[in-house]
C-alpha cells in the first residue's frame, strides 16, 4: 500500500486561501463580463416589448407560404358624422341575392359604437367592414373588442358586428361610406409570390454555397500538403541549390512573362480561332508532353546529359503553356456557341472559364518560367556546388545569399508599399532571416564541447532570439516604420535610381541591402553546403497563413468583396470560399499528418518520383476523410450563405434581411422556414455522408 | 557486388546508429543481417538505399557512387533495388493489384501514371508477379482483406516489378507466426537462387538465418560484430552478439 502523507495544516490552509481567492477572481470576471453585456432582465418584463416580440413572433409563425384566389362582394352604405335632429337615415331597398347592410344607428360622432347587419353575404366565410373617409382612403374597422380585420358570416349568410366609428379629426358633418366585402374562396390554395422569391433565392444559396465548397477544394487540398509537417518536415536541401533557384525565380518569372506568355496568347488565339486547329494542337502538345518517357533501360543510368534535360525542361515549360493558352482559346470559342438554358448554361460556364484563363495568362505564364528557370539553375549549378571545396562553399554563400536576401527583402519591402500596417513584414523577415546567424557564430567560435547538451540549446535558442531582436529593431527603424504605424501613411516613394526604366524606391533599396547584409553573412558563415529545411520554412509559412485566413469571419471577408465584385452572390462565393480555403487546408492538413508513414517509405525505396509517391501512398489514405470533411464545409457553408446576403453577399439573406427591415414578418417567416428545412436537411446528409466515410 | 566502405550514421540527436561499418557482397548472395532491437539493422539496409543518408563513408553497387548520387540518378539506382517491411508498408485502402503497380511507378510514364494509367503490359507483369507468390486471385481484393503473410506476399511483388538486382528485407518476418514466416522466407529463397538476385535480409531468429542465409552478418551497437558462416555461430559468439543471458530460441 502507498500511503501519502497528510498534508501539513498551514498547507491545507494555503490551499484553502488560494481557492478562496480564485473564487472571488473568477466572480469578478464573472460580473463584469454580465455588465459589459448589458444583462437586464427588467426589460423583458416591460408590456410594450412583450407586446411587440409576442406579435412579431406570432407573425414570423404564421409564414406566408400560401395564397389563395377569393371571389369578392362589395356593398356600400353611406354615414353621416354627427347626428343633426332631423336626420334621416337613407333607405336600403334590398335587391334578392344581392348582399346590402344596415347600420344602426345610421349617423354617430367619432368614437361611438355602431352596428352594422349584413344579409346576402357567403355564408360562413369571411367579411371585414372598410371606413371610407370622404379622403377615399379605406381603413380596415376591426371588430369591436377583437383584434381581428376579418369575421365569418353566419350559415344564413347574415352577420352582425359592432365596429366603432374611427376618431378622424374635422369630419363633422361629412358623409363617409362604410364597405362590406365578405370573400369566398375560388379554387385551391397555391403557393404565394414569397414562396416563390424565397424558393429562388433557397437554390442561388445552395449552389452559392456549392460552388464556394467546389472551388475551394483544390486550393486546400494543395495547401494541405504543404501544411502537413510529417510530409514537409523532412524535406531538405543544400542552402548552394536552395539560394540559385531563388535567385532564378524572379528572373524567370520575368522571362515567363514575356517570353511564355506571348507563346500562351498565340496559342489562346489558334484555340480560339477554330475548333479542330484547337483540339489538334492541343492533341499533339499533350502527347509530346506525355511522351516524357523515363527510358525503360534495364540498366541504371546515371548523368542525363545536360544539354537534353534543359532542353527537356524548356520544352515541358513551352508544352504546358501552350496547351493552356488552347484549352482557354477553347473554352472561348464553346462560348461563341449562341443557347439558351441548359446547353447556354453550359457555354456560359466554358466561356468563364476561358475568360479566367485569359486574365491569369501572364502570371501562369510567369509562374511555369519561373519554376522551370529554377530547375535548369539547378541541374547546372547542382554537380558544380557538390564539388567546390570548403572555403569556396562558404564565399559562395556569401555571395549567393548576399542577392537571395536582396531579393526576398525587396519583394517584402515591395508588399510593404501596399499598406502602412503590411511594412511590418519587412523586420519580421529580417529577423527570421537574421535568427540563425548568432547561434552559427557562437557554434563556429565559443562552442564547448563541454556544456551540457540542454544548456547549449537552451543557449543557443536565446541567441537566435537576441538576434531576431536586434534585426527586427534596426530594420524598424532604418526604414522608419513607426510613423508610417502611427500616421498609417504608406512609405515615401522618392526614387533611388533608375535602371532600363524601372524605378526603384529608395525604401525598397534599403530592405534590400539589409536583406544583402544579414543573408550574405549568414550565407558565409552557413555555406552552400549546410542542408536547409526548406520544408520547415514552407510549413511554417502556409500554416501562419491558413491560421490568419481563418480568424477571419466570411462576413468581414464578404464586406470586402462586396466593395470589390459589387452586391451580390459572387461576393458571397468569393468570401465563403477563401474562408473555406484556410480552414480545409487546416482540417486536410490534420488528415495527412495522421496517416501511416510506411507506403510512403516503401514507394520511395522503389524509385517512384515525390509527386507520385504523394499519389499513390498518401492520397488512397486520405481521400474518405477530405470527402467527409469537405461534405461538413459544405453544410458549414450553407448555413453561412444564409446570413452572407447580410452584407451584401447574395443568397436569402439578402432578402431575409429586406423583409425585416420592412417589418413583413410573415414573409420573413417563409424565409425563416426555408433556411431551417434546406439546413436540417444538409445536417443530416453530411452527417450520413460522413458515417459512410470513417 | 556492393561494397560498403567506412559506413558511418550519426543521428541528428547524436546517437551514433552505424560505426565504421565495411563490407563487400558479391552478386547472388543471400545475406542474413542479425542482431538485437537497436543495433542498427534498419539502418545499415536504409542507407544502402538511401532512405536514410549516411553521415560518412561509400556505398558502391555494380561501380555506381550511391552515396554521390543525385536526385534522379538515386530514383534510378532505387529501382534496381528491392525492399520489403516489416509492417509490410502496403497502403491498406488500395486494391492488392494497385499496390503491386506501384512497384513500377520508377519504369512508367510518370504523367500518365498519376492519373492511374498503366500499359496492358505492365498489367501482366503485375499478375504474373502475384502468380509467382501465388495470390492472383486476390488481385482485386483490398490490401487490408488479405492476412499478414499474403500482405507480406503482395510486398514481395510489388518488389518484383522492380525487376530488381537486388533485395533488401527489413525484418520481413517480425510480424508473422512461425509457419507463414517459413513460405515467406521461401519465397525469398526462390528470388535468390532461381533470379540470382542478392538478397540482404536482417532477421531476428538465428535459426532463420542458418536455414536461409549464405553469409550472416551480426551487428551489435552499430559494430560489425561477425561476419561468416552461419554454421560458424557457435554458443559462444551467440553470446557475444546477444549478451551474455541470451538464450537461442528455435523457429520452426
Amino acid at each position: 500500500m502507498n500511503q501519502r502523507p497528510e498534508p501539513a495544516r498551514s498547507q491545507r490552509a494555503l490551499r484553502r486561501l488560494i481557492l478562496l481567492l480564485g473564487a472571488v477572481v473568477v466572480l469578478i470576471i464573472f460580473s463584469y463580463g454580465w455588465n459589459v453585456t448589458d444583462i437586464d432582465f427588467t426589460v423583458t418584463q416591460q408590456p410594450q416589448r412583450q407586446e411587440n416580440v409576442a406579435s412579431a413572433l406570432s407573425e414570423l409563425l404564421s409564414p406566408n407560404i400560401f395564397e389563395q384566389d377569393y371571389e369578392i362582394q362589395n356593398t356600400t352604405q353611406s354615414f353621416l358624422m354627427g347626428c343633426p335632429t332631423d336626420y334621416a337615415a337613407p333607405e336600403t331597398t334590398p335587391v334578392d341575392g344581392q348582399p346590402y347592410i344596415e347600420i344602426t344607428p345610421a349617423c354617430g360622432e367619432s368614437g361611438e359604437i355602431v352596428t352594422i347587419r349584413g344579409y346576402n353575404f357567403f355564408p360562413n366565410s369571411l367579411a371585414r367592414i372598410n371606413w371610407i373617409a370622404t379622403d377615399g382612403e379605406r381603413r380596415i374597422r376591426q371588430v369591436d373588442n377583437t383584434q381581428e380585420d376579418n369575421f365569418v358570416t353566419n350559415g344564413d349568410g347574415t352577420f352582425d358586428v359592432e365596429i366603432e366609428i374611427p376618431r378622424i379629426r374635422g369630419t363633422a358633418g361629412e358623409t363617409h361610406t362604410i364597405e362590406a366585402q365578405g370573400r369566398f374562396p375560388v379554387g385551391l390554395p397555391r403557393f404565394s409570390e414569397t414562396a416563390g422569391i424565397v424558393a429562388e433565392k433557397m437554390v442561388e444559396t445552395i449552389f452559392l454555397a456549392l460552388i464556394a465548397t467546389t472551388i475551394s477544394i483544390f486550393p486546400s487540398a494543395v495547401l494541405s500538403f504543404f501544411a502537413a509537417h510529417n510530409l514537409m518536415r523532412p524535406v531538405r536541401i543544400p542552402l548552394g541549390n536552395l539560394l540559385v533557384a531563388f535567385i532564378l525565380l524572379p528572373i524567370g518569372y520575368w522571362i515567363g512573362a514575356s517570353l511564355l506568355s506571348a507563346l500562351a496568347t498565340f496559342a489562346l488565339n489558334v484555340g480560339s480561332g477554330g475548333f479542330s486547329t484547337a483540339a489538334a494542337g492541343l492533341i499533339v502538345v499533350v502527347g509530346a508532353v506525355v511522351s516524357n518517357r523515363r527510358l525503360n533501360n534495364p540498366t541504371v543510368m546515371l548523368g542525363r546529359s545536360l544539354p537534353r534535360s534543359i532542353l527537356l525542361t524548356a520544352l515541358i515549360a513551352a508544352g504546358t503553356v501552350t496547351a493552356i493558352g488552347l484549352l482557354g482559346g477553347l473554352a472561348l470559342l464553346i462560348d461563341q456557341v449562341q443557347a439558351d438554358g441548359i446547353i447556354g448554361n453550359i457555354t456560359g460556364f466554358f466561356g468563364s472559364l476561358g475568360e479566367l484563363i485569359e486574365l491569369l495568362l501572364i502570371p501562369i505564364s510567369g509562374i511555369i518560367g519561373a519554376f522551370a528557370l529554377a530547375s535548369i539553375g539547378g541541374t547546372l549549378t547542382r554537380g558544380a556546388l557538390r564539388q567546390v571545396t570548403i572555403p569556396t562553399s562558404h564565399l559562395l554563400g556569401a555571395g549567393l545569399g548576399l542577392l537571395a536576401g536582396a531579393i526576398l527583402l525587396g519583394i517584402v519591402a515591395s508588399i510593404g508599399m501596399a499598406a502602412a500596417w503590411l511594412g511590418l513584414l519587412t523586420p519580421v523577415i529580417a529577423a527570421a532571416l537574421a535568427s540563425p546567424l548568432l547561434p552559427q557564430l557562437y557554434r563556429r567560435f565559443i562552442s564547448n564541447p563541454v556544456r551540457p547538451v540542454g544548456a547549449q540549446k537552451s543557449l543557443l535558442s536565446i541567441l537566435s532570439w537576441v538576434g531576431a531582436v536586434i534585426a527586427f529593431i534596426v530594420t524598424f527603424s532604418v526604414l522608419g516604420l513607426s510613423q508610417a504605424l502611427v500616421e498609417g501613411v504608406l512609405p515615401p516613394r522618392d526614387v533611388a535610381f533608375t535602371i532600363a526604366g524601372f524605378e526603384l524606391p529608395s525604401y525598397i533599396l534599403k530592405a534590400m541591402l539589409i536583406g544583402a547584409v544579414i543573408a550574405g553573412i549568414t550565407g558565409a558563415l552557413q555555406s552552400t553546403r549546410a542542408n536547409f529545411g526548406i520544408g520547415g520554412v514552407l510549413y511554417n509559412i502556409t500554416r501562419t497563413i491558413l491560421n490568419a485566413l481563418r480568424s477571419i469571419e466570411p462576413l468581414i471577408m464578404g464586406l470586402v468583396f462586396v466593395i470589390w465584385v459589387g452586391i451580390g452572390p459572387f461576393a458571397g462565393v468569393l468570401a465563403l470560399a477563401l474562408h473555406s480555403i484556410a480552414s480545409l487546408g487546416k482540417l486536410y492538413s490534420e488528415q495527412i499528418e495522421t496517416i501511416d508513414s510506411g507506403p510512403i517509405e516503401a514507394l520511395q525505396s522503389t524509385g517512384a518520383n515525390r509527386l507520385q509517391t504523394i499519389m499513390y501512398a498518401v492520397v488512397p489514405q486520405i481521400i474518405p476523410s477530405y470527402i467527409a470533411f469537405t461534405m461538413y464545409r459544405w453544410d458549414i457553408n450553407v448555413r453561412m450563405s444564409t446570413i452572407i446576403g447580410f452584407v451584401g453577399g447574395g443568397g436569402i439573406g439578402f432578402l431575409l434581411q429586406q423583409q425585416i427591415n420592412l417589418l413583413r414578418y410573415r414573409d420573413a417567416g417563409v424565409a425563416v422556414l426555408a433556411i431551417a428545412i434546406v439546413v436540417s436537411i444538409l445536417d443530416y446528409a453530411s452527417a450520413a455522408i460522413r458515417e459512410r466515410y470513417i | 557486388m556492393l561494397i560498403i566502405e567506412n559506413l558511418t550514421k550519426v543521428y541528428e540527436n547524436g546517437f551514433v546508429a552505424l560505426k565504421n561499418i565495411n563490407l563487400e557482397i558479391p552478386d547472388g548472395q543471400f545475406v542474413s543481417i542479425i542482431g538485437l532491437s537497436g543495433s542498427g539493422k534498419s539502418t545499415l539496409l536504409r542507407c544502402i538505399n538511401r532512405l536514410i543518408d549516411p553521415t560518412e563513408g561509400r556505398i558502391l553497387w555494380n561501380g555506381l557512387d550511391i552515396t554521390a548520387a543525385s536526385d534522379d540518378e538515386l530514383r534510378q539506382i532505387r529501382r534496381r533495388i528491392g525492399m520489403i517491411f516489416q509492417q509490410f508498408n502496403l497502403v491498406r485502402r488500395s486494391s492488392v493489384l494497385t499496390n503491386v503497380m506501384s512497384g513500377r511507378l520508377g519504369y512508367v510514364n510518370p504523367l500518365l501514371s498519376l492519373v492511374n494509367y498503366f500499359p496492358r503490359s505492365e498489367k501482366e507483369r503485375a499478375f504474373a508477379a502475384l502468380e509467382r507468390v501465388g495470390i492472383a486471385e486476390k488481385a482485386y481484393n483490398r490490401a487490408s482483406a488479405l492476412s499478414g503473410g499474403q500482405q507480406q506476399r503482395v510486398g514481395i511483388a510489388r518488389t518484383l516489378m522492380q525487376n530488381p538486382e537486388m533485395i533488401l528485407a527489413d525484418e520481413p518476418v517480425a510480424s508473422l507466426d512461425p509457419a507463414t514466416s517459413h513460405s515467406v522466407m521461401k519465397y525469398l529463397q526462390l528470388l535468390n537462387r532461381e533470379d540470382g538476385l542478392t538478397v540482404l535480409c536482417s532477421l531476428h531468429f538465428l535459426s532463420l538465418a542458418r536455414a536461409y542465409a549464405d553469409r550472416v552478418i551480426a551487428l551489435k551497437d552499430g559494430v560489425l560484430e561477425f561476419d561468416g558462416l552461419p554454421g560458424e555461430i557457435d554458443n559462444e559468439r551467440f553470446k557475444m552478439i546477444y549478451g551474455e543471458d541470451a538464450v537461442e530460441v528455435e523457429i520452426h
